[in-house]
């Protein structure tokens, strides 16, 4: 079959079985959109700003599992991108990133809308490509899915000069079976005699804890983690990542632990003899101060990639390859072993933990018993939210104290359903990322929890939702200023209010959606808000924009004492520390 | 702090060049000197060919050295990082070396 370049680059993501591309068109990328128009196998999904392409793309590949492919043109489309390129990088989210460039005999000159997209988006890939000849574009796109997958995953670049896409040139097409990369040949399998030390590790321990992050979700392990956690019955907690991966309502789930993890978890770490690191990376988020972190604790790290290993926190014993086949090796392992992990094994363990979470854990009845002469508590909205929709909702969170709120309140019983911004900490990511949530399922729930300064930062694509008809629903947390700054600023500057408000600025958020044409609810006393939500979650057929009115003055808690605290150093209310 | 020299065997491609600098200035780590050549003579690296299974052809890898100041305990992390980087094949210090996944407690290079 001969193809034009334009053809070919799409037919190899025809062959890489896509589903939808996001993106936005522009000069460098016209013939890639003409590409797009002659063909019915995908769907292009026009966003509002690149930002958002890049977003939506995550949240599809965060909830699928598969790869987000976005489109862009060069310049501008390309440096719009880079937010989200970077949100995907940090979380380790496979995304093929493809940006048009300008003609090849103009790079370099500054031309229109030319800009070194290889080298601006080089610390935040995984890998990059630009497009030397047609004839590569197969093989190019097949390795960029195969590194984009496989390992440690990511967000690749392909850069495609506007000549190399010229519909008059014709080549010979034929897209690769395999793919075999020499210089690429990341860990699969552990070694066993790491295996053979962890289970002893195991049986010698007496106050272990499973921690698990993001990287138990990215290898698919949720169900071999629950296994090896019904062989051992060790207390677990998760990562702002890793929320889902392990039952949010099972008895042995600490809940998340960390800056504003739960009390009981970050104790449970803290006096811990054995920590079971997996697709975890000690982010400083987690660890508090790295001298401190867990002094009484053997570290096991199970990781698919080297350099995560030991970068923070030494690891005792270090297991390299896919979390999910060292899972299930371990698990090989304990099935035998059965003898060695009693039901009261770690009897003592699990009553300590209790004591902590009878004495300082979360109360997750706070959506009980309102009273309208005081505001609405943002905890209670999200557990309003999370009892309304039984729980079972994929749930995209933008960045603050809303997001924090999320975590700790909404419990996740299967992992990919809560997306969230881990590691960059993107702001405006919540609404694009359930547009990609929301297209993947669409017969499923998709919340977006937000605030009133994140939603800010990508409200166009309530546009995107109008065309699309994605009826997301949209709880925005409105507490009227940057309440995670204005939190550290009471806490950490004598309660400066540092450019925290927008003063009398606002729009009114449910007739800014209706503008757009959705439903707008406004939500503003504790008598409206179970309500609220409810007839919000009962129009299947619209997205549904719910502002609720909150509390200005809530704190989220508990907050790691930092600097120079431990994980057992925490403020558990104001004033109040342990 | 002492100097430590750093040898690798890399893609001779445009760009792979860059990458390897760009992540010493993304970690905070600075390079003294460096010095890079595309590889004629192959024979010296037949082992790498041997134990990953590929073949070299004249001019398609390059060889890099570079020399860097950095406290020991970053040199690993150092190395992890670079043994990372898509086009890089191997890579070494004055103790161990690093083709692709697989680690050896030698300098081979």
């Amino acid at each position: 079959m001969k193809l034009a370049g334009n053809d070919m680059l799409i037919q190899s993501l025809i062959n890489e079985g896509v589903e939808y591309i996001f993106g936005y068109p522009g000069g460098a990328a016209l013939h890639i959109y003409d590409a797009i128009f002659n063909q019915k196998d995908m769907q292009h999904i026009l966003v509002r700003h690149e930002q958002g392409a890049t977003h939506a793309a995550d949240g599809y590949a965060r909830a699928t599992g598969k790869p987000g492919v976005v489109m862009l043109t060069s310049g501008p489309g390309a440096t719009n991108a880079i937010t989200g390129i970077a949100t995907a990088f940090m979380d380790s989210i496979p995304m093929i990133v493809i940006s048009g460039q300008v003609q090849s005999h103009l790079i370099g000159t500054d031309a229109f809308q030319e800009t070194d997209m290889i080298g601006i988006s080089r610390p935040i890939v995984k890998h990059s490509f630009t497009v030397d000849h047609q004839e590569s574009i197969p093989k190019i796109v097949k390795e960029a899915f195969h590194i984009a997958t496989s390992g440690r995953q990511g967000p690749v670049v392909i850069d495609v000069p506007k000549d190399l896409t010229n519909p008059d040139d014709l080549f010979d097409y034929e897209y690769p079976n395999d793919v075999n990369i020499r210089s690429y040949n990341p860990p699969v399998e552990p070694e066993e005699s790491q295996i053979v030390r962890v289970v002893e590790a195991l049986k010698e321990a007496k106050r272990p804890v499973i921690y698990a992050g993001g990287g138990t979700i990215a290898s698919n392990a949720s169900e071999e983690l629950r296994e090896l956690n019904n062989y051992i019955k060790a207390p677990v907690t998760n990562t702002l990542m890793g929320l889902g991966v392990y039952p949010g309502t099972d008895k042995y789930f600490l809940g998340m632990l960390g800056m504003h993890g739960t009390y009981q978890a970050n104790m449970a770490m803290h006096n811990a003899d054995l920590i079971l690191a997996v697709g975890a990376r000690f982010d400083d988020r987690i660890t508090n101060t790295p001298e401190k972190f867990a002094p009484k604790a053997k570290i096991v790290h199970f990781d698919v990639d080297h350099s995560s290993v030991s970068k923070i926190i030494e690891a005792d014993i270090a297991v390299f390859g896919q979390v999910k086949n060292s899972l299930k090796q371990i698990n090989n392992k304990l099935k035998s072993e059965s003898a060695h992990f009693s039901d009261d094994k770690y009897a003592d363990w699990h009553k300590q933990i209790d004591v902590w979470r009878q004495e300082h854990g979360l109360d997750h009845d706070m959506y009980k018993n309102l009273d309208d002469s005081l505001p609405v508590s943002p905890q209670a909205a999200v557990q309003q939210i999370y009892q309304s929709s039984g729980g079972k909702a994929f749930v995209t969170s933008d960045v603050g104290q809303h997001q924090m709120f999320a975590a700790q309140y909404y419990h996740f019983d299967e992992p990919r359903k809560w997306i969230n911004s881990g590691g960059l900490g993107t702001m405006g990511f919540g609404l694009p990322s359930a547009m990609g949530v929301k297209l993947a399922y669409p017969d499923e729930e998709v919340i977006c929890i937000t605030g009133e300064g994140s939603i800010q930062m990508c409200i166009q694509e309530l546009s995107t939702c109008s065309q699309y008809k994605l009826p997301i629903k949209i709880f925005n947390i409105n507490n009227l200023a940057l309440g995670m700054v204005k939190q550290w600023q009471d806490m950490n500057y004598d309660g400066r209010h540092s450019s925290i408000s927008y003063e009398d600025s606002l729009p009114d958020f449910s007739k800014l959606a209706e503008s757009y044409g959705h439903v707008g609810i406004k939500i503003t006393k504790n008598s409206e808000l179970k309500s609220g939500i409810e007839k919000a979650l009962s129009l299947k057929d619209e997205l549904v924009f719910v502002d609720i009115y909150v509390d200005p003055n809530e704190h989220v808690y508990p907050m790691l004492v930092a600097p120079n605290g431990s994980l057992k150093d925490m403020w558990l209310s104001k004033g109040n520390k342990t | 702090m002492i100097e430590r020299q750093l040898t690798l065997i890399m893609e001779n491609k445009p760009g792979a060049l860059a990458r390897v600098v760009g992540l010493f200035h993304q970690r905070g780590y600075n390079i003294d000197s460096l010095h890079v050549d595309p590889i004629k003579d192959l024979k010296k690296y037949e082992f790498i060919e041997k134990e990953l299974d590929i073949k070299f052809h004249e001019n398609e890898i390059s060889k890099l050295i570079i020399k860097t100041t950095v406290a020991d305990s970053l040199m690993r992390q150092i190395l992890r990082q670079i043994n990372k980087l898509i086009e890089v094949i191997a890579v070494s210090d004055n103790d161990s070396t690093y083709l692709k996944g697989i680690l050896r407690n030698e300098n081979l290079l």
